[in-house]
């Protein structure tokens, strides 16, 4: 019985991961038109559950955020406010097609975590459903 | 005849003290009934306090699943381990005397 609300914490703990990765999927596409943005990387991390034991940590959640490092696109657009001499202005390096499927990749995994999390449950109950007869 | 009422009387008065209630013992913290009643309870406030955080403040829903559904597997199982104490009850109340 332990072990079946351990495993409902850790798809909790998923199911959160995978919701802030989509939050900053979204932030991401919310900027992609941004000039000099920058899109966020979230990398994920072992983290300690409540009900793991001292020391360990099987749970997951969703790291310090950190910036993709790579060029900025220099778009070339003489009346832009923030053009320089030679009409360019630095744009965002975010890649709409990569965060699409990020998210749908982010959708995937939460629905695993959701499946994962509705099958402990069932377990659970039916194993209770044994004392009712 | 008359010594048998007595002798009843007198039965029944040595087994008076047998259903006064005992304030040390019963179901108290100490037993595994109190203790399970304790963590019940505890399963409750926790599925309660994390159902009112979601409501008023906009805490984590993932939480608040996890805390109902805890509550909810602890309340089925009361439940089935109370019907069967209740019939078992039954049980020997139909016992033929």
């Amino acid at each position: 019985m332990s072990q079946l609300a351990h495993t409902l914490g850790l798809s909790a703990a998923g199911m959160q991961a995978q919701a802030t990765r989509l939050r900053h999927v979204s932030e991401n596409i919310a900027n992609a038109d941004t000039p000099g943005y920058r899109r966020k990387l979230v990398p994920f991390e072992p983290s300690a559950l409540p009900t793991d034991p001292f020391g360990a940590r099987s749970g997951v959640q969703a790291g310090r955020v950190g910036l993709d490092r790579s060029e900025l696109p220099q778009i070339y657009e003489p009346g832009h406010i923030l053009a320089d001499e030679s009409g360019h202005y630095l744009g965002s390096n975010v890649d709409l097609l990569v965060e699409l499927a990020d998210a749908r990749e982010a959708q995937r995994s939460y629905e695993a975590n959701l499946r994962m999390f509705d099958q402990a449950r069932q377990m659970s109950q039916s194993l209770i459903g044994l004392l009712r007869k | 005849m008359d010594m048998n009422v007595a002798l009843a009387a007198r039965s029944y008065g040595a087994a008076r003290p047998l259903t006064a209630p005992d304030p040390a013992g019963g179901a108290g913290p100490q037993t595994a009934a109190g203790r399970f009643a304790e963590t019940f309870a505890q399963t409750l406030g926790t599925a309660e306090t994390a159902a009112r955080d979601t409501m008023i403040s906009g805490a984590d829903p993932h939480a608040l699943v996890t805390a109902l559904s805890e509550a909810q597997l602890a309340v089925e199982t009361t439940v089935a381990v109370r019907d069967r104490v209740v019939e078992a009850y039954l049980e020997i109340l139909r016992m033929p005397v």
